[in-house]
């Protein structure tokens, strides 16, 4: 066993190696982007809610589920909150944002479990219901920011900005969760295998609906901030959302059929994004040309993984002998 | 064989329940909606739900296969560019239908290429093709082509059956028509299924799976071809967000349609059914005066209980694994 880590390239490693290497090049080019202002403000500042939401996405996909909601239970809890802050105040928007991220993630979860659909074709269609139900409450028009959720989006804290504190504290808590709790191991053995984890005497229902009402919870969080950093936001505002957190998460290098991944690759994945984003529009790059090194960057590392993971396969070929069967049967 | 018996011999399927719960709304429309069965609105929604279903049938093929494919919108939008680029030259509308399923057929195999040869799940490999999709459309035009002459727009505006009928409704017929038959009888549909079903038997019991999800990539390329076409056609001017948003009407008019996302089931006819459904939604409810902003809650709603209600008769027949109490608890 000892032997075996001496010469073990892990994706991780990969993939930090890649941002490096991004960074430096980025760098290279225009000195700007090294100034740590630019750095904390606009560099962190715009990935925070994204790279927020990939963390719970991140425990919900090693355990073979997915979310496709996530931007729409965001933008709707960001709606309710702002149309409640106009009647009833701050304090009030605060409970019903967060709230409305329990309720929908508490949907989401119950459908899932007691109903036995599959988690892509549920999120799917809340994901229609959030996104139309705050189209219909908000009358299609935008929804303003309160004085809380300003308050998230736009003061710092120690020359740092508060969202990018609460995103560190957040990266703890749920690095810690799944790497040395026993919940963590559970959403492995989830994701490996569903039903011999329910053998081994798992409530696995129980897990699954607390982790979607966590990614519920967090997006509720994520819409403060949302909020607040962009002072007025519209109904449609979280569909491309969806799509980036899962993109982040699967750079990160979790598989989308659960079982594998770690929180650490999503933070790389996540600083990888955030370092594209802001390095390219550095570098006076258009957005569109932006869309197409996403892709390029998410193509790349997916060929990475698939070709450090087949490795992988071979050295323990019967330990993850399990994997694809389960993987067939989806 | 005795299933595919016992499936004619009960008339109560999915899709039964389905064209019920369509009639029921029509009935409804017809009473509380006043004006909704007009020719004009009627020939409107047949040429929306024309291009919706010629594509959905498509996405009904691949996701039997177990895959799926979020690039469509993407992929649409591509392709009505590109045949608008051609269309400023002047060519009638028999040259630019086969170039724009030729360019169709051309993406979609990147993406099952992509799929089989690199072993990726295709949510993930289709949501990276989509922003390589996405980025390289307005780097080629700058925002949209217009002012296209009238051999472009031919179809939207001149070719009518009896003079109101959309030509676009022709040819979903008679895509659908062909499609209805070869899911049905075809060898090649068979092993859609299997595939679906479980890949690894179906490579064992002989069949070349790779071959045969690039294939069927490649079919419904050329439909998402054929409604590129029938899109782009609709006005003088394309724009780079053609297609947008479009692969989530498709994959819900599949989903509500009857096929199971995890494959290996599903008809065309439900899917015949459900895109008809989601196609109404949204002219439905103007013509009820019910604000157009709530026609995406609405249509959420629909496909969710619809999922839903179909889980729980599902739920009954599968082989659930019951767990004792005393272990849940011993577990604690």
């Amino acid at each position: 066993m000892a032997n075996k880590k001496k010469f073990k390239v892990t994706f991780n490693m990969l993939l930090f190696l890649i941002w490096i290497l991004i960074f430096i090049g980025i760098a290279a080019t225009s000195p700007v982007f090294l100034s740590p202002s630019y750095l904390l403000n606009v560099m962190l500042r715009n990935i925070i809610e994204i790279g927020m939401v990939a963390l719970p996405m991140t425990l919900i996909i090693i355990m073979g589920g997915i979310d496709l909601s996530v931007g729409n239970i965001m933008i709707l809890a960001a709606t309710l909150g702002g149309l409640a802050a106009v009647t009833y105040g701050s304090a009030v928007a605060v409970i019903v944002t967060i709230l409305t991220g329990l309720v929908c993630g508490l949907i989401n979860g119950l459908v899932i479990v007691k109903a036995k659909i599959s988690p892509m074709v549920t999120t799917l269609a809340t994901m229609y219901l959030y996104l139309g139900i705050s189209r219909g409450i908000s009358k299609g028009s935008s929804i303003y920011s309160f004085d809380f959720a300003t308050t998230m989006g736009t003061t710092s804290l120690f020359g740092i900005p508060v969202q990018v504190w609460i995103y560190v504290l957040l990266v703890v808590i749920f690095t810690v969760l799944l790497a040395k709790t026993t919940l963590g191991r559970k959403l492995y053995s989830i994701g490996l295998n569903e039903n011999a984890t329910q053998y081994a005497g798992i409530d696995v229902g129980k897990i699954k609906i607390a982790m979607y009402i966590i990614c519920g919870l967090i997006c509720a969080l994520a819409s403060f901030i949302w909020l607040g950093r962009f002072t007025s936001i519209k109904f449609d505002a979280g569909t491309n959302f969806n799509m980036k957190v899962i993109t982040i998460v699967v750079l990160g290098g979790t598989s989308i059929n659960g079982g594998i991944g770690s929180m650490i690759g999503t933070i790389i994945g996540t600083l990888i994004i955030a370092t594209l984003n802001s390095g390219l529009t550095v570098m006076n790059i258009p957005i569109d040309v932006q869309t197409i090194v996403h892709g390029s960057v998410l193509i790349v590392a997916l060929i990475a993984y698939a070709v450090v993971n087949s490795r992988a396969k071979k050295k323990k070929l019967i330990k993850i002998e399990a994997a694809p069967k389960q993987v067939a049967s989806m | 064989m005795v299933q595919e018996k016992k499936r004619t011999a009960s008339f109560l399927t999915k899709e039964f329940y389905l064209a019920i719960f369509l009639l029921a709304v029509l009935i409804f429309l017809w009473i509380f909606a006043k004006g909704f069965y007009t020719i004009n609105n009627i020939m409107s929604i047949l040429n929306t739900y024309s291009y919706t279903l010629i594509a959905a049938i498509g996405m009904n093929m691949i996701i039997i296969t177990s895959n799926i494919d979020v690039s469509t919108g993407a992929l649409v939008s591509v392709v009505c560019l590109a045949s608008a680029a051609i269309g400023k030259l002047g060519l009638p509308f028999p040259v630019l239908l086969p170039a724009a399923m030729v360019m169709g057929i051309i993406l979609s195999t990147i993406n099952g290429l992509f799929i089989t040869k690199t072993k990726i799940p295709a949510i993930v490999a289709t949501l990276a093709t989509t922003q390589i999709f996405q980025g390289v459309l307005p780097l080629t035009t700058e925002g949209s082509i217009y002012d296209l002459p009238a051999t472009f727009t031919w179809l939207a505006f001149e070719a009518k059956l009896f003079g109101i009928v959309p030509a676009s409704v022709l040819m979903c017929l008679i895509i659908t028509v062909i499609a209805l038959f070869f899911m049905k009888y075809s060898r090649f549909s068979k092993k859609l299924y299997a595939i679906g079903n479980n890949q690894h038997s179906a490579r064992l019991a002989g069949i070349n799976v790779e071959k045969t999800i690039v294939i069927t990539y490649a079919i419904a390329g050329a439909l998402f071809g054929v409604t590129a076409i029938i899109i782009a056609t609709a006005g003088q001017r394309v724009t780079t967000t053609m297609g947008s948003g479009l692969e989530m009407t498709l994959i819900a008019s599949v989903i509500l349609g009857g096929t199971s996302t995890a494959g290996g089931s599903g008809k065309v006819i439900g899917t015949v059914i459900g895109a008809l459904i989601l196609c109404i939604v949204s002219p439905a409810i103007n013509y009820l005066g019910i604000s157009p902003n709530w026609s995406d809650a609405i249509k959420g709603a629909i496909i969710m209980i619809s999922v839903v209600v179909g889980a729980f008769q599902q739920v009954k027949k599968k082989r659930v694994i019951q767990i004792p109490k005393e272990v849940l608890n011993n577990g604690k």
